[in-house]
């Protein structure tokens, strides 16, 4: 009898989260199911909001650097880069090119860093866990060269504002070149199995689609609009730092699928290497490597710069006070998670974990 | 599936990846951000590391009978941001790469560095003052032909009146 009630009920509705959906991060999402097609997706968000924004008006300028690298741990740099970046603007501090080019460094190596930890996250999904244990051993490098240059794995506190906190040598930058040397070949083997591994292109082909129109229409930013074919780039369409005397492609693919996004993550983590292969041999040996506590005059200003996941924003404004008034910040991931909908429409419930790893969303950036 | 089974060989003949810790001591960088220690000769008080310690890590109260100051960084609270480390005009404070700050609960308010920094009395007017480090005074007066070990142990206005005198003999002894 009950069985039989059971299968005549077609549609039903799933909770899937808030816990452990892709990554470790909350979200939850209600899903319509016809059998095991997803019909409709109500994406709630909100678990981790801790209010930073406001968290931010009650701290001083130079608190703010280290409290925006908390917001997230994957674009632990972008943040406060982006955050210097405005308040840069505000004051009209010029940055040296030797503070640029180490920014730069720093911002290429968490991207390398990134992007391989959610190829490997694509890996673990589908449960092919020994080639994500490989990716991460690959990443695991990256790490290396951050802790040693750094001090730390994730938070590298390489930002202040008017500048850099830290300074590099040449053993330094000796190490930090053999590690990307090894890392590039790792990385080079990494995106031949994923372009050519038969079980991971059967998962991974076709599935959350988006069309470069739709991407458009949604305003998708990052590695998500690029695996569309849609090439935008904040480093290449609005340079900031030393990007527009650098040599780098905007990678895209056509794909439109949750492999071709894959697919532009790993080959952009090429062109970070070359972009860090450039900066190793021509940093400027002269200039400061940042102002010491400049005062921030009221008025108020925006920067905008490419975090692994997409264009990050920062407004901040201020009355003259040693405080903001205001700052807020717009992740890629706002953007990219709406699409979500688009994406899982007609897909099997077992895919939807890899769609919405995917779009690589940081949840904690987004809830702040 | 060939092409990866081939990386995994070449793992699988590498052996473990991960640290033996703590049957052997983990590698851990020289600039490996481990615990905030403090340097009480070179401090002067000037409270910036408090003002730019996000995390409220820093206390820096009088002592009751005001002849010092009572320095505190809880290890706990601290985020190893090194912001105090960077804007320490003294370099008073630095780092250190041992991150082995684990213990028992009984002993977490234990978990700080703490240091009694005296005052001295300032050599002109006796007013409590702490020496300013020599190597700052030498960056202050790089250029000038002023004895740095007499005015290090003068207070501000103390030094200020000693500088200009000096200045002025200076100025005087000078043949025409």
């Amino acid at each position: 009898m009950e069985t039989k009630q059971l299968n005549e009920t077609k549609s039903f509705s799933l909770p899937l989260g808030p816990i452990h959906v892709a990554l470790e991060e909350p979200m939850y999402f209600k899903l319509d199911l016809e059998g095991e097609k997803v019909k409709h997706v109500d994406v709630t968000s909100g678990h981790v909001h801790r209010g930073m924004e406001l968290i931010a008006t009650k701290r001083n300028f130079f608190q703010n650097v280290v409290l925006t690298e908390r917001v997230c741990s994957l674009c632990s740099n972008s943040h406060p880069l982006t955050y210097c970046l405005a308040v840069e603007n505000l004051a009209g501090i010029e940055v040296t090119r030797r503070a640029q080019a180490l920014r730069i460094l720093a911002e290429e190596i968490k991207r390398v860093a990134s992007h391989l930890f959610n190829v490997a996250i694509l890996a673990h999904i589908i449960g092919y866990k020994s080639l994500f244990m490989h990716v991460m051993e690959v990443r695991e490098i990256m790490q290396d060269v951050k802790e040693t240059i750094y001090g730390n794995r994730m938070n590298i506190g390489a930002n202040c504002i008017g500048g850099v906190k830290y300074s590099i040598n040449n053993e330094l930058l000796d190490f930090a070149e053999k590690s990307i040397n090894r890392t590039e070949g790792h990385i080079k083997e990494i995106i031949d199995i994923y372009a050519t591994d038969k079980m991971l292109l059967k998962r991974t082909t076709n599935v959350g689609s988006i069309s470069a129109e739709d991407v458009i229409k949604f305003g998708l930013v990052g590695p998500v609009a690029r695996g569309s074919n849609v090439a935008i780039d904040t480093r290449r369409d609005a340079p900031y730092l030393l990007y527009n005397e650098l040599d780098f492609d905007v990678i895209t693919e056509t794909g439109c699928d949750v492999h071709a996004r894959a697919m532009v993550r790993l080959r952009e983590t090429i062109e970070s290497i070359k972009i860090i292969k450039q900066l190793i041999h021509n940093i400027p040996e002269e200039g400061e490597l940042a102002v010491l506590l400049p005062h921030i005059p009221a008025g108020e200003a925006m920067a905008r710069s490419e975090a692994p996941r997409g264009e990050l924003f920062y407004y901040v404004h201020t009355d003259g006070t040693d405080m903001p008034l205001r700052l807020k910040w717009r992740v890629p991931s706002y953007n990219n998670w709406d699409a979500l909908s688009v994406m899982m429409k007609d897909c099997e419930v077992a895919d939807v974990s890899l769609i919405v790893n995917s779009i690589d969303p940081c949840v904690s950036c987004t809830e702040r | 599936m060939f092409k990866f089974l081939k990386v995994l060989v070449r793992n699988i003949l590498q052996g473990p990846a991960t640290e033996a810790f703590p049957l052997k001591p983990a590698p851990t960088p020289d600039r490996f951000r481990g615990r905030v220690t403090i340097n009480p000769d070179l401090c002067v008080g000037c409270g910036i590391c408090r003002h730019v310690c996000t995390a409220g890590a820093i206390n820096i109260t009088p002592s009751d009978d005001k002849k010092g100051y009572h320095y505190t960084v809880w290890y706990n609270s601290c985020c190893l941001c090194s912001s105090c480390r960077y804007y320490c005009p003294t370099n008073a404070i630095s780092i250190v790469n041992d991150w082995h700050t684990s213990h028992v609960q009984g002993d977490k308010f234990k978990m700080a560095e703490h240091h009694y920094i005296p005052y001295v009395a300032c050599e002109g007017c006796g007013a409590p003052i702490r020496v300013l480090p020599a190597h700052i005074a030498a960056k202050i007066y790089v250029n000038s032909p002023i004895d740095v070990s007499k005015i290090i142990r003068l207070c501000p206005s103390c030094r200020q009146i000693a500088t200009a005198e000096r200045q002025g003999e200076l100025h005087e002894s000078k043949p025409e």
